[in-house]
């Protein structure tokens, strides 16, 4: 098959370049092995939360700050101006499939992790970060933490234990409940097996979104708002925090929940509609196993299904993220990226690649290789050769620290951008 | 002794990815979903058989928790071998008479008026249901009153004056049910310059593998390996398939699932729209007229699993006139013969309703789809019909 543009790997970076190629008239392949970082992040959108292990309040003039000290950056590469263009190019596509993202007027806002810590983050979902909940944060008495009975995966009394703990909530009132909901437990034969999706596919259903609602009043009381794990459904969240705000009268904030984050999934599934909708083709649960080049010019890809059939393109950019998706390969002593065979950075001493502490504040080295690229974010082979129309773009690019600097998805959702920006520029001079 | 052939299930991390894409257990707590039945379970059976857990025979085998897997198990897989490995097979005639395709078949073709009209009788299928447990609400597909192979005795004799052959398995749906396929299969091969062969071939595999006779499969598995390998014309001749099934069975589920050296076949094999695709590629395009039509595609999940939806949303573009819709991928729910028994006829039906919601959303002219249940399953939970992209492909062709 032939395209303008193939994208290997269907994570956040790589659905971003896929819509904006599409967007523009070019013919987009993804291809990708299986699902993507997004179905274990928060689903919030992190742009730059810490610098120097220090909360960032405003992250776009922190990011000068950043990519002074760091100049091999995915950040500095992209500029900050390319950096807004491609965030709003990021919302208002979410938007398209009824995902709001809200950010804080430039400025990062906290949202609440599972743990009940607060974490900075530059764009939440409508039920995560809104105006309500932030107006209404000073003159907060009472904040109720619920969970449901038979949902394993979360402590409400742990989380409130932590919250309670932060400054911001020094004169709140924190309590836990948990809803017993017999109805449900009809529905399943181990009640103690509940995992995020099997809850949300219950708020899915209206019927009993009114019984959860009223349930939610009932442990409720005399709160000023009520927090959940996020179970309000996949597909129809709008209309299930609608319903849940209005019976209950009350504003309630939903907060990330172990993988598989239901948070995640939205933003998985509006990406992947809106891809499609553009006639994007996605190509599920096949992987690229090898490349075949010439001249510095990749020809044509090969999948572990098609190993004799060639998929071409003009362009390809590369998107498989870190070692966790298999966009990277780790073996006793060395590293290596498996596709394309790109140069990577890297310490070869094992001992160097993590911190004696798992907890570490300056986190781990090898969450900062990956793939070298030149300011174009084309990459070098391995007889260090700028390969010509390859293109990296999130979690597998080098030179930064998605959790020590809190910005996994900024980098990921910018480098897929400037990628595509530079792929449809081309594109137009060629024809 | 531990038996470690397929350790994938070693690299699972416990995600759940795989739960959140089964259709099963979305529609049913009856079934603990793929991770608890796949590689959490499969740890405790290699131990000891007896730990296994009966509700894993839910699962439809459409392969879905293969496709989200982030670490590559082979869940279906596991699940499908543990099933009749593990499990003791009590005989149950309605199984019996399911998975033989073919010899229902011949006998459906022969008496084909009589079969159809007794199948559509409301009294029959009250008995079905009572004596076989078959649903009631099923409706069948006909038996042809001609078979394919019969019809093609006549067509061989003009595919001798193509110099380049194609082998076309084609199944037992096209040889009973559905014999206008396989004609407008040659029939677009015909007009791609090749000629096409058929050998004696037996049903692919998949129902028997699906009602667990394993020890059958894989002798038609043998057969059909030795005659497709005999009768490809050279080495990197073409075995073209236009069920999506069947495809997967001779590429796939001999080597992983019935442990039967395909290698002989298996780089030869393609399914029928990535064949014609390649070809269209190459500049070798029939002369097309426009088809006027707003379509809905539907992609089987057998394709997906191999990868070959691409394919033909691809070949179906290249169709003048042609407006295809890609519907959001989701399973129909039929899985072959699964569909057909009353223990999973709710289940199936409930998998399939956001399917069959979203094609009534999209209101196509009609729906494209390349397997025969999901065929069967669509027209008769919609009002629309469903052709296959090779019978659009035939029509386009002048
Ligand atoms: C547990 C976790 C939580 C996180 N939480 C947050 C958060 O709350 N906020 C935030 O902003 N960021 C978060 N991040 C970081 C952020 O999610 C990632 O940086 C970002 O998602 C990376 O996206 P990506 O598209 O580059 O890669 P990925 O999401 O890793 O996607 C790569 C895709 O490529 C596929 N692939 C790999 N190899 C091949 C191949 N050879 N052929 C075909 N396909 C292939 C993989 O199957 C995968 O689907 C988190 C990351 C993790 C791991
Ligand atoms: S998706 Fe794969 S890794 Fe995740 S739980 Fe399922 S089998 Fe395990
Ligand atoms: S094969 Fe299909 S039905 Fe079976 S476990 Fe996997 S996703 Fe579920």
């Amino acid at each position: 098959m032939k395209f303008d543009c193939i994208i290997i790997g269907g994570g956040i970076s790589g659905l971003t370049a896929g819509i904006r190629c599409v967007k523009e008239g070019l013919h987009t392949a993804i291809i990708s092995s299986g699902m993507s970082a997004l179905h274990f992040s928060s689903g919030s959108i992190d742009v730059l939360g810490y610098i120097n292990n220090k909360v960032v309040y405003k992250p776009f003039e922190a990011l000068d700050t950043l990519t002074g000290t760091i100049a091999q950056h995915p950040y500095a590469k992209c500029g900050k101006a390319l950096i807004v263009e491609a965030l709003q190019f990021f919302k208002q596509e979410c938007e398209t499939q009824n995902v709001y993202l809200f950010d804080n007027e430039n400025l990062n806002h906290f949202h609440v992790t599972a743990l009940g810590t607060l974490k900075p983050t530059y764009f939440s979902q409508r039920s995560v970060f809104n105006e309500d909940v932030y107006n209404r944060f000073k003159s907060m008495k009472k904040i109720v933490i619920v969970n449901f009975e038979g949902y394993r995966d979360f402590h409400p009394q742990l989380a409130a234990a932590q919250l309670s703990k932060h400054a911001l909530f020094a004169n709140c009132e924190i309590i836990a409940k948990s809803i017993d909901m017999p109805q449900l437990q009809d529905l399943t034969r181990h009640p103690h097996e509940y995992r995020s999706i099997d809850i949300a596919r219950i708020f899915e259903n209206e019927e009993n979104v009114y019984r959860i609602a009223d349930a939610i009043r009932l442990a409720a009381e005399g709160a000023d708002f009520v927090v959940i794990p996020a179970f309000m459904g996949i597909h129809n969240f709008n209309q299930i925090h609608n319903i849940l705000q209005s019976r209950t009268r009350l504003l309630i904030y939903e907060i990330p929940t172990l993988p598989p984050s239901i948070l995640g999934l939205r933003i998985d599934n509006a990406l992947k509609s809106r891809f499609a909708q553009l006639g994007g083709v996605y190509i599920a649960g096949d992987k690229v196993v090898r490349a075949e080049s010439s001249n510095d010019v990749v020809q044509a890809v090969y999948t572990a299904n098609h190993p004799e059939n060639p998929l071409e393109a003009k362009f390809y950019i590369l998107s498989t993220g870190s070692f966790f998706s298999g966009g990277m390969i780790s073996e006793f002593n060395n590293m290596y990226e498996p596709v394309f065979k790109l140069k990577l950075h890297y310490e070869p001493e094992r001992n160097k690649w993590y911190s004696p502490q798992f907890f570490y504040s300056n986190s781990h080295p090898f969450l900062e290789y990956g793939v070298v690229t030149d300011e174009n974010l084309r990459p070098y082979d391995s007889k260090n050769n700028i390969i010509q129309n390859v293109y990296c773009s999130g979690a597998i690019l080098a030179h930064y620290n998605p959790i020590r600097e809190g910005c996994g998805s900024g980098v990921a959702i910018s480098t897929a951008y400037k990628a595509a920006n530079q792929i449809i520029s081309l594109y137009k001079l060629m024809r | 002794m531990i038996k470690l052939e397929n350790i994938s299930f070693d690299h699972c991390i416990k995600c759940t990815v795989c739960t959140i894409y089964c259709p099963v257990a979305r529609v049913t707590h009856l079934y603990p979903g793929p991770k608890q039945s796949g590689p959490d379970t499969e740890r405790l059976r290699i131990k000891n058989p007896q730990l296994l857990d009966i509700s894993l025979k839910y699962c439809s085998n459409c392969k879905r928790c293969e496709i989200a897997c982030p670490s590559d198990v082979k869940i279906a897989d596991i699940i499908q071998t543990a099933k009749w490995r593990y499990s003791k097979k009590e005989f149950r005639i309605r199984d019996f008479l399911l998975s033989r395709t073919d010899l229902m078949g011949t006998f459906g073709t022969i008496f084909s008026p009589i079969v159809n009209f007794f199948t559509h009788l409301g009294i029959v299928k009250y008995f079905l249901d009572l004596v076989f447990q078959i649903p009631k609400g099923r409706t069948f597909p006909n038996y042809a009153s001609m078979t394919f192979r019969k019809w093609f005795k006549e067509a061989r004799k003009y595919q001798n004056k193509y110099l380049e052959k194609v082998v076309y398995f084609h199944g037992c749906y096209v040889n009973y049910n559905y014999p206008q396929l396989g004609k407008d299969v040659v029939k677009v091969l015909n007009a791609l310059g090749k000629g096409v062969i058929i050998t004696k071939e037996k049903c692919c595999g998949v129902p028997l593998i699906a009602n667990g006779y394993i020890k059958k499969a894989q002798s038609h598995g043998r057969h059909n390996i030795r005659v497709l390998s005999r009768a490809l014309p050279h080495e990197q001749a073409r075995i073209v398939s236009a069920s999506s099934s069947c495809s997967l069975a001779l590429k796939h589920e001999y080597p992983n699932l019935l442990e039967l050296d395909n290698t002989p076949i298996a780089n030869n094999i393609a399914y029928i729209t990535q064949y014609v695709l390649e070809e269209f590629e190459k500049g070798n395009i029939p002369n097309l007229k426009p088809l006027k039509y707003t379509v809905a595609y539907h992609s089987p999940c057998h394709l997906e699993r191999m990868g070959n939806v691409a394919f033909t949303i691809e070949l179906l573009r290249k169709i003048p006139g042609l407006t295809v819709k890609i519907l959001h991928s989701e399973c129909c729910g039929i899985s072959g013969t699964y569909g057909f028994k009353n223990e999973y006829y709710a289940i199936s039906q409930a998998v399939g309703s956001e399917l069959f919601k979203i094609i009534e959303e999209a209101s196509p002219d009609f729906v494209v789809t390349d397997c025969e249940t999901c065929k069967w399953q669509i027209e008769m939970n919609t009002k629309y019909t469903v052709v296959h992209p090779i019978s659009l492909l035939a029509e386009a062709i002048e």
